[in-house]
């Protein structure tokens, strides 16, 4: 067949397939040929017009003037978006449009947003994981209504940037040696663990925290003198996934700092704590720095700390390279290609590496050794894939359908992104170099591996449950110290925060435990009567005392205080007795030995009593709250993952036990004071927030954004339950919204805005009351009782674990799900429901999916 | 730190921006009023209301027959230029041990919370006229403190979770603004970074060549902020010639200080430079930087860090030589920009100084009282010569908003929420009592 005869047929069959698609078949993604007045504005006259034209304009809306798609009337059309996509308009009882006219309604706004915005910052709303919910969950898990025909997926070849904590990470495997997977204790941070956060709750990197042996000064002195660098990288996050590739790049200012960190990071590679302090702090004995160190206040200071002598951190090419004098060709590109490797996780290609190599040249040449050496490599930290990760299958050959497979390097490292946040291992790396990461069996066989490997640590599957669950933003809710004083736990200076930071590290741990035991992990979360505990979780986990408990309580201290003090009393009266009587002993026989040994002895000793009493008094004022009858939590010894001291007295701990919550009171992680605490706000629960999650995380819904001319605000009214105060959502104007979201959240009233149980609120009996509507599953819609009886229904529905698979899936591939992805959602369901609920399952059955494989080079790109 | 005002703000646009936990603030600049440069001077541990306010005086009124204690007596020529402001409070800023990011931002700090929002000084970098460099801080500590950690960032930030750093290391900060002008060592290493920034913004825009559509706009943004950092160094070169007419001479100071005075002293000519040539109109002095240690053995004084805040400032000989210090820096500040003529008067004229605490009125204070001096009018902006005594229930932030009013954004809050307000602030608006 000649060339003519060939670009002839497939012009045909390309005008035939678009005649055939504009008539009949969807294919979600196509472009469609339609515009304002023989499309858009036949549906919106069809199927809205009715209720919102200039004589009927119900909810002050009148459409019959809208023109096509521009920048006025862009904030109308995306309102319109909203509410077709997520099906709230037309309403229930009106007739609705045809499945695919309105999908394909949907597109066409989509679209033409996108064009109208292409140089205002663009439309991204459809690429929002707040908005993933926008696809119908039925045609992702029901049968396709004829007439939609899907495409073989893929995702879009991108490059992805790394995460704040991905960068922390990786940059904290140059400078610290962490401990390896000890399978006795293995609720202990590791290598290969995510860099905790501080006592504060900072991302942050520390220098030679390993091998401090002494400092100076209780708290703040610590943290101050100790070198750290705060996490460069942005995130903008108040809730939910927040890491799609196409929402972050590094700007000018980050680029500056992460370039003046490198150097710190390259310096501390070469000289260890030397880079930080004089050589005498370096030493196994203080007393020896003592005698030199000097006088002075020195708390706060770098000079107060004093380092051991053993070397812990990792010994590397940069140290070699500053430790033998001079410079050599082989040391400075070993150097480079080692550096390269360790923040990009490949070797470089020869041109990188000679590229870096020259820049490394040329300082030295300019400013000599000691400087340039530092300088030149610290440009490696600046690659584009030391920030970003590419998918980019610039080598590869399409099939039929535009895709290309993702392959070696690429495939591998994102492979290894899909659960680690360090550079792969031995076994990955091998496989990459040997080129035997090229299929999908390849991907099957080494993410089985990498699941089935304890030691192998798995931060990315944690932070999927932080996304999901958003339980570890509760550090960081600024709470009013009186309102927060109301729910009984302590207000002491920064300790209800401390206490959150711990709950989140507690709680990471307790689906750490659920996901090893991979059963019904959904199932196990949302009813898990565990707790993984500290001291304070007795207040946190207790119930609030209503006024009569509390009267009782304080009664009962003050007779134990009363008892206990004359019990003290008699004790001290005996001694002093025994006391006044050796000294009119010794005043009679003044040169009694053993009388003036037993007088000193019984003097030591009544000393010794009253400061014990004193001690005691205090413990049992700290200790006996009245406000809170305690949890009582006990338990087996378990660890969490905290990160090294950053603070001088009160750092983190991690040790934990693990305990069985007080009966009848909690009901899995969505009860926990790390959960609750984190949808609060600085004065009471947060209701809506809590009913949003339960709405769009495990029933699938949508909530269309708040409109702009909404003031949204509760009335202040402190003798008013929150429950009274949200009256104000009942409006009509309001009430659409939230009636999806406020009946899901209020149940959770039965919990303080510290989380603590309570029975009463205001003095009065508080309302747990709340109702499941417009689930999707009648087994699931009606009234309940209070938060415990609503997850416990909706653990028992297959919809919860359906949804849990869609937000998988968004946080694995990096993106929305489309129609398209449904057998990939089909697929990853029944891998996690046929294996009993395997997490595990889910996973491989993602990483081998055409969406995680395959991607697709923007259209019109090439 | 080379902070690209332009860049950064597309930079931030095009990443997801956080639902603001605080109300954003309206770019209103309406050209109100001309006011060019402003300088904030936080002196940390503490600002005692007794070290500045003229004894005696209880009620607001004219500084014209006061004589000002000892402390800032070296302000006592500057008098008319001075108002004092005492009664404001900043009990939300959490500020017992330093209020850190909350000092400047009006919102809750302490030690290891991260900014949750930006702070007043690079807002104001924002809206006043646009400089290469549009703020620039600096931060005076001890002499450890300085070279093993020449940046920290405790004071300043530009938003939620991105603090700005400070600069210590006064060669450091030489070899950015004046690389282009300098000489020797400072030179040498100028184009050194130089080339080097060079060559990776090359081999940065080389790996975008790849890329297409959202991709290469994001990446492109990532090589377009090296663009700007090299774009800045040359800009910085095109003026060298009149840069020459105000960069300081580098003296044994910067390079063998004795004292961590010797820095503090030349990293404020080097502040004033940048001011005086036009290069930033936002400087931020953190004297302490923000934390609750640092040094002045320069002055005589033996005792350093923590205890420094738990002495009683009032007619203490320490004190008295720390804000002695300070109020010859203030005095150098108003001298040196009132040698260069702008319009129809000087450069101090269209100048505000704000001169404050990070630590309130003392440490381990509640927050209950934060004392502010004042220093010019900020082009007719503010009543000057006197002392204001407020009722302590205004918060920081409304000084704040003040100010920025002055500087022609019409706001009424800054930084704070209505919610906030309701706890923490009696009114809302600018603090009319201060205005002209």
């Amino acid at each position: 067949m000649n060339k003519l005869t060939l670009t002839l047929g497939v012009a045909v069959f390309a005008v035939l397939g678009t005649a055939a698609q504009a008539a009949d078949i969807y294919t979600p993604g196509e472009p469609f040929r339609g515009d304002f007045k023989n499309f858009a504005r036949v549906f919106l006259k069809t199927h809205c017009f009715d209720c919102h034209d200039n004589d009927t304009t119900k909810g002050d809306l009148s459409l019959e003037d809208l023109g096509p798609v521009d920048e006025t009337s862009a904030a109308v059309w995306k309102s319109i978006w909203a509410q077709v996509t997520l099906q709230e308009m037309p309403p229930k009882k009106k007739s609705q449009p045809d499945i695919i006219d309105r999908l394909r309604f949907s597109d066409w706004i989509v679209r033409e947003l996108q064009r109208v915005m292409k140089d205002k910052g663009g439309f991204h709303a459809h690429l929002d994981p707040k908005k993933g919910n926008y696809v119908a969950h039925d045609l992702l898990f029901g049968p396709l209504p004829k007439g939609i025909r899907l495409a073989p997926t893929s995702s879009p070849a991108r490059i992805w940037r790394l995460t704040p904590q991905e960068h922390i990470t990786r940059l904290n495997e140059l400078i610290n040696t962490e401990p390896q997977y000890d399978p006795l204790k293995p609720g202990l941070r590791t290598r290969g663990d995510v860099v905790p956060t501080n006592h504060g709750g900072e991302l942050k990197l520390y220098f030679g925290t390993d091998r401090i042996i002494r400092w100076e000064g209780g708290t703040v002195a610590y943290a101050t003198a100790v070198k750290s660098v705060p996490v460069v990288l942005s995130s903008a996050r108040k809730h939910g996934l927040e890491n799609y590739p196409d929402f972050y790049t590094v700007n000018s200012s980050e680029a500056t700092q992460i370039l003046g960190k490198a150097e710190d990071i390259l310096r501390y590679m070469a000289y260890g704590p030397l880079s930080l302090a004089n050589p005498e702090q370096i030493t196994d004995d203080p007393k020896t720095y003592d005698k030199v160190k000097p006088s002075g206040d020195l708390r706060g200071l770098p000079i107060a700390i004093v380092y051991s002598t053993k070397i812990a951190r990792p010994m590397t090419p940069i140290h070699d390279l500053m430790k033998e004098p001079g410079v050599t060709n082989e040391r400075l590109r070993t150097a480079v290609n080692f550096l390269f490797e360790e923040l990009t996780f490949r070797p470089p290609t020869t041109e990188e590496s000679n590229d870096y190599l020259q820049i490394v040249k040329d300082s030295i040449d300019k400013v000599g050794k000691e400087k340039g050496v530092f300088m030149g490599l610290s440009a490696v930290s600046l690659d584009r894939d030391a920030l970003f990760r590419p998918e980019l299958v610039e080598s590869g050959r399409p099939d039929q359908h535009g895709r290309v497979m993702l392959q070696d390097w690429e495939l591998g490292l994102a492979v290894n992104h899909a659960l680690s946040y360090i550079k792969p291992d031995e076994q990955l790396r091998k496989v990459i170099v040997e080129g035997r990461m090229r299929t999908r069996k390849d991907v099957e066989r080494e993410v089985t591996r990498m699941l089935a490997d304890d030691s192998i640590r798995k931060p990315r599957v944690l932070r999927f449950f932080r996304d999901f669950f958003d339980y570890d933003l509760g550090g960081y809710i600024c709470k009013d110290a009186k309102a927060l004083g109301e729910t009984g736990v302590s207000t002491r200076g920064t300790s209800h925060y401390r206490a959150m930071f711990d709950a989140t590290a507690s709680t990471d741990r307790l689906i750490e435990l659920i996901v090893q035991k991979d059963k019904d992990v959904l199932k196990e979360l949302l009813t898990t009567q565990q707790i993984v505990a500290t001291r304070n979780d007795n207040t946190y986990f207790g119930r609030k005392n209503s006024p009569e408990e509390r009267k009782a309580a304080l009664a009962v201290k003050r007779k134990a205080d009363a008892e206990q003090a004359k019990k003290d009393a008699a004790e001290v009266e005996a001694l002093e007795k025994e006391v006044a009587q050796l000294e009119a002993m010794l005043k009679a026989e003044p040169k009694n030995n053993r009388t003036k040994k037993s007088l000193n002895h019984k003097t030591k000793s009544l000393t010794a009593l009253k400061k014990r009493i004193a001690n005691g008094k205090k413990r049992r004022r700290d200790n006996t709250n009245v406000n809170v009858t305690s949890a009582n939590l006990a338990g087996p010894k378990i660890h969490a993952r905290v990160s090294r001291r950053s603070f001088g007295n009160g750092s983190m701990n991690p040790n934990r036990i693990l305990a069985t919550a007080p009966k009848g009171q909690r009901m899995g992680i969505l009860t926990h004071p790390s959960w609750l605490v984190s949808h609060s706000d600085a004065m009471d629960n947060h209701a809506i927030l809590r009913g949003r999650w339960i709405r769009e995380k495990l029933l699938g819904g949508g909530i269309p954004d708040v409109p702009i001319t909404v003031d949204a605000m509760l009335p202040d009214e402190p003798q008013n339950t929150l429950r009274e105060r949200m009256r104000v959502t009942k409006k009509t104007y309001c009430w659409t919204c939230h009636r999806k979201m406020d009946p899901l959240g209020l149940p959770f009233e039965m919990y303080n805005h510290a989380g603590l149980y309570r029975k009463t609120e205001l003095n009065k009996p508080v309302d747990t009351t709340g109702e499941i509507i417009d689930s999707g599953d009648p087994a699931l819609d009606g009234k309940v009782a209070n938060a415990i009886e609503m997850i416990e229904r909706l653990a028992e529905s297959k919809k919860p674990e359906q949804v849990f698979v869609r937000y998988a899936f968004r946080f694995w591939m990096g993106r929305n799900e489309t129609l398209n992805d449904a057998p990939v959602l089909q697929d990853a369901y029944h891998a996690y429901r046929n294996n009993g609920g395997s997490i595990k399952s889910l996973l491989i059955s993602l990483v081998t999916s055409d969406a995680f494989l395959y991607r697709k080079a923007e259209r019109g790109a090439k | 730190m080379l902070i690209n005002r332009r860049k950064m703000l597309q930079g931030m646009a095009a990443a997801a921006v956080a639902t603001p936990l605080l109300p954003s603030l309206v770019q209103a600049a309406t050209g109100k009023g001309k006011p060019k440069r402003i300088i904030f001077f936080l002196q940390n541990q503490g600002f005692d209301p007794k070290t500045c306010i003229p004894a005696g005086m209880t009620n607001s009124g004219s500084l014209a027959k006061a004589k000002l204690p000892e402390p800032i007596e070296a302000l006592e020529p500057y008098k008319e230029r001075l108002h004092i402001i005492n009664g404001l409070h900043g009990m939300h800023t959490s500020p017992s041990h330093s209020a850190f990011f909350g000092a400047l931002g009006g919102y809750r700090g302490s030690d290891g919370v991260p900014p949750s929002g930006p702070t007043i000084d690079y807002e104001l970098s924002r809206v006043l006229p646009e400089t290469l460099l549009p703020h620039l801080c600096i931060g005076m500590d001890s002499t450890e403190n300085m070279t093993t950690k020449p940046t920290v960032a405790n004071l300043s930030a530009s938003g939620a979770g991105q603090p700005i750093f400070m600069h210590s290391n006064p060669n450091h900060l030489y070899q950015m603004l004046y690389g282009g002008i300098s000489q020797g060592e400072i030179r040498k290493q100028h184009e050194a970074r130089s080339s080097m920034f060079d060559r990776i913004e090359q081999l940065a825009a080389i790996k975008g060549g790849a890329l297409h559509g959202v991709n290469k706009q994001r990446y492109g943004q990532y090589v377009q902020g090296f663009n700007d950092i090299n774009g800045l160094r040359e800009r910085l070169g095109k003026v060298a010639g009149h840069l020459r007419k105000f960069a300081p001479k580098v003296d044994e100071r910067y390079t063998k200080p004795e004292f961590e005075t010797d820095w503090h002293d030349v990293l404020l000519d080097l502040g004033i430079s940048a001011l005086k040539s036009g290069i930033t109109s936002v400087l931020t002095i953190g004297s302490g930087r923000g934390e609750i240690f640092g040094a002045w053995k320069g002055l005589g004084v033996e005792q350093q860090g923590h205890n420094l805040g738990h002495i009683k400032q009032p007619n203490n000989p320490i004190w008295i030589k720390i804000r002695q210090y300070n109020s010859r820096m203030l005095v150098k500040l108003m001298q040196e920009l009132d040698s260069v003529p702008e319009g129809s008067g000087t450069m101090m004229d269209n100048t505000l100084i704000v001169y404050t605490s990070n630590n309130a009125d003392y440490q381990h204070t509640s927050g209950k009282n934060w004392p502010v001096m004042l220093l010019g009018n900020y082009d007719g902006a503010f009543k000057t010569g006197c002392f204001t005594q407020l009722d302590g229930k205004r918060p920081i932030n409304a000084l704040y908003t003040s100010i920025l009013r002055a500087s022609g954004v019409e706001v009424d809050r800054f930084n704070m929420s209505e919610k906030m307000a309701a706890r923490f602030d009696s009114s809302t608006g600018p603090l009319k009592e201060v205005l002209a």
